[in-house]
């Protein structure tokens, strides 16, 4: 269902997400509404708990929400199967998560190229796309390198190749420095602004850095599951 | 490339990934805890084939070699075995004929004394289809034109550590007179010729004189209880029984294997014993992939919980498991049969197992090895697949981030 305007690739309308914990419901989330414009980097900032990761996980498709719906790309997810979803997920989402979520058994270049393999595409293209994805992140003479002998900051990275080689529409980046030293933070979102004002790719990124408000175009507050105007 | 083919390419990958560089020492320790799982489910096939194998050499080569030709129908004798023997000794495969007379009579030596069963033979015609001549332990086999002289195996001799020394002669010796009562009251004394061992206990409670000897005590001439018919080959005794029928033989023909019921037993116990086995052996096998599989899961739980979120299929995830199983499986049915072709095999053909039917080594047949290999690496399938499925089942963020 084609519903928000051209410019808009994510909209949430009356978005909630409930979790039951033995008797006690806790609303994590309260009638979200928003909308991320194409080729916005925006941020989702507030204290802890406030239901920033929560947002994201919702919009990315790791989660399913008690109530409200989600339009991405001009598509109605709800109705999406779980292997619609997984698929969606392949084709037009990349993720970094917090800690570096790389695999240990696999090169650095393995490890970017392995949603591409999962694409269909050949051993060729995939080292040719895997290799300019380590290139755009300045990790080209790591390619051969197992995690366990990268810096936090270089896995990141190699994490973030791996998001960028499908070409995703939307990236989403799970508080991506959080474990990173600060030299190694501040080259992460420099490569996210690069990101985005050279390849105008859309990122959705959750911190609580209020330091990292600069950085983007746009801050979503949240403050206990509910949007704010401004910082709460 | 169609999708199937891109997702079992990927679960290739992961699975070839996680095998070479995933933790070393557990992957050999698998391989050969599988290997020892396979040795262990084709040990003992290869101790009941070994068992049968060697139960039907005994009884072909010590006790009715390939065919038997009995007398007709209420007759007790055949009569005149040699025109029977002309009809079929140049049919292509036959290699030997020995006609016998088979009788029972008492032996006695001093106090000892016991009821066996005495074949009488032309000693040339019977080394064509027996290897007892070949297995003389003391003195000599009979000689064409003996009399007054007997060879006894073993279990009637006594004193060689048979299972029957309680019922033999306790220990008679080459040289030593037996005195012979034959069913038709005949009494004899012959002197013992020669004693020989087969390793067959059936085998062993045979005694031999000459045929001349026994017609003497039977008072009949050119007659025989039976012909051994020897042929080149096992296994197609009926297409022989087709030809003698159709070469004018009236008698009864029967192949060996209508007097090896004690084969038939053993095999009907061994298979059960085997049904067994390897039903426990595969179950093992796959409670141990199982358990490997499973803590490989449970170790990567948050590997697979973000395999999922950047898109990769859960069936993807799970058939890496089932193939990383599998290659465990596989290699270890190899690395099980080099144990047994280089280490179990010669071991027990230098030193083989001693039982009744004689010395028993190891038969590797390849059906055995198929079906068992086949049988390991569908169980490990089977075992690397629930905790994979198990695992997936979870939803991402508990995958990811769950305690």
């Amino acid at each position: 269902m084609e519903r928000a305007g051209q410019d808009t690739i994510i909209a949430t309308r009356d978005l909630s997400r409930t979790y039951t914990m033995g008797k006690v419901q806790v609303q994590a989330l309260k009638n979200v509404t928003l909308d991320i414009r194409r080729g916005e980097f925006a941020a989702i900032m507030g204290k802890s708990g406030s239901g920033k990761s929560t947002l994201l996980h919702q919009l990315g498709l790791l989660d399913t929400p008690t109530e409200g719906e989600i339009t991405i790309d001009g598509v109605e997810i709800s109705g999406l199967s779980d292997s619609e979803s997984t698929r969606f997920r392949l084709e037009k989402f990349g993720y970094v998560f917090q800690e570096y979520a790389i695999l240990p058994e696999m090169t650095a270049l393995e490890n970017v190229y392995l949603p591409a393999m999962a694409l269909g595409l050949s051993q060729g293209e995939c080292i040719r796309k895997g290799m300019d994805a380590l290139e755009k992140v300045g990790l080209t003479e790591r390619a051969d390198h197992r995690p366990r002998e990268m810096s936090g900051g270089e896995q990141q990275r190699v994490a973030i190749a791996r998001a960028l080689i499908n070409k995703p529409k939307i990236l989403f980046a799970d508080e991506p420095t959080a474990n990173l030293d600060s030299a190694s933070s501040k080259q992460i979102l420099e490569l996210f602004r690069e990101l985005n004002r050279d390849t105008g790719q859309t990122i959705l990124m959750v911190t609580h850095e209020l330091e990292d408000a600069d950085l983007v175009d746009r801050v979503i507050w949240l403050a206990d599951g509910a949007v704010m105007d401004r910082e709460g | 490339m169609t999708s199937t083919t891109t997702e079992l390419k990927v679960s290739a990958f992961l699975a070839y990934k996680f095998i070479a560089k995933g933790n070393r020492g557990t992957t050999l320790l698998t391989i050969l805890i599988m290997a020892l799982a396979f040795v262990n489910l084709m040990f003992t096939t290869s101790v009941f084939d070994g068992m049968g194998d060697a139960t039907e050499k005994q009884v072909i080569d010590t006790l009715y070699s390939n065919i038997v030709i009995e007398p007709a129908d209420e007759e007790i004798y055949i009569k005149n075995p040699d025109s029977v023997v002309k009809k079929i000794i140049n049919v292509p495969g036959v290699i030997g004929t020995s006609a016998q007379y088979v009788t029972g009579a008492t032996i006695a030596y001093e106090e000892q004394s016991g009821a066996w069963s005495i074949r009488a033979v032309d000693p040339a015609d019977e080394r064509t289809v027996s290897l007892i001549p070949d297995m003389m332990i003391e003195g000599e086999y009979l000689g064409k034109y003996d009399t007054r002289e007997i060879i006894i195996g073993t279990e009637i001799a006594g004193g060689h550590g048979g299972s029957l020394e309680h019922t033999s002669l306790g220990g008679v010796v080459v040289g030593d007179t037996l005195k012979v009562t034959f069913t038709n009251g005949v009494r004899r004394e012959y002197r013992l010729k020669g004693i020989f061992d087969t390793n067959f206990i059936q085998a062993n409670q045979l005694a031999y004189v000459t045929e001349k000897e026994m017609e003497s005590v039977l008072g009949i001439q050119d007659m025989a209880s039976q012909i051994l018919v020897k042929t080149d080959t096992k296994g197609e005794e009926d297409r022989f029984l087709t030809q003698f029928v159709e070469l004018g033989v009236h008698e009864d023909i029967k192949p060996w294997t209508v007097y090896a019921g004690i084969v038939a037993t053993l095999t009907q116990s061994f298979d059960a014993l085997n049904a067994l086995t390897g039903a426990i052996g595969f179950f093992v096998a796959g409670v141990t992939i199982f358990i490997v599989i499973y803590v490989s899961t449970v170790s990567k739980r948050r590997q697979m919980g973000i395999l999922r979120a950047i898109g990769i299929k859960e069936s993807i995830i799970i058939r890496s498991y089932i193939f990383q199983a599998a290659f465990f499986a596989v290699c270890g049915c190899i690395a099980g049969l080099v144990i047994m072709f280089a280490i179990l095999v010669p071991y027990f053909i230098k030193h083989p197992m001693v039982f009744p039917m004689g010395d028993v080594t190891l038969l590797i047949e390849q059906k055995a090895v198929i079906t068992r290999s086949a049988g390991l690496i569908i169980s490990a399938a089977i075992a690397g697949f629930l905790p994979s499925w198990r695992a997936v089942r979870e939803t991402i963020l508990d995958a990811i981030w769950g305690d």
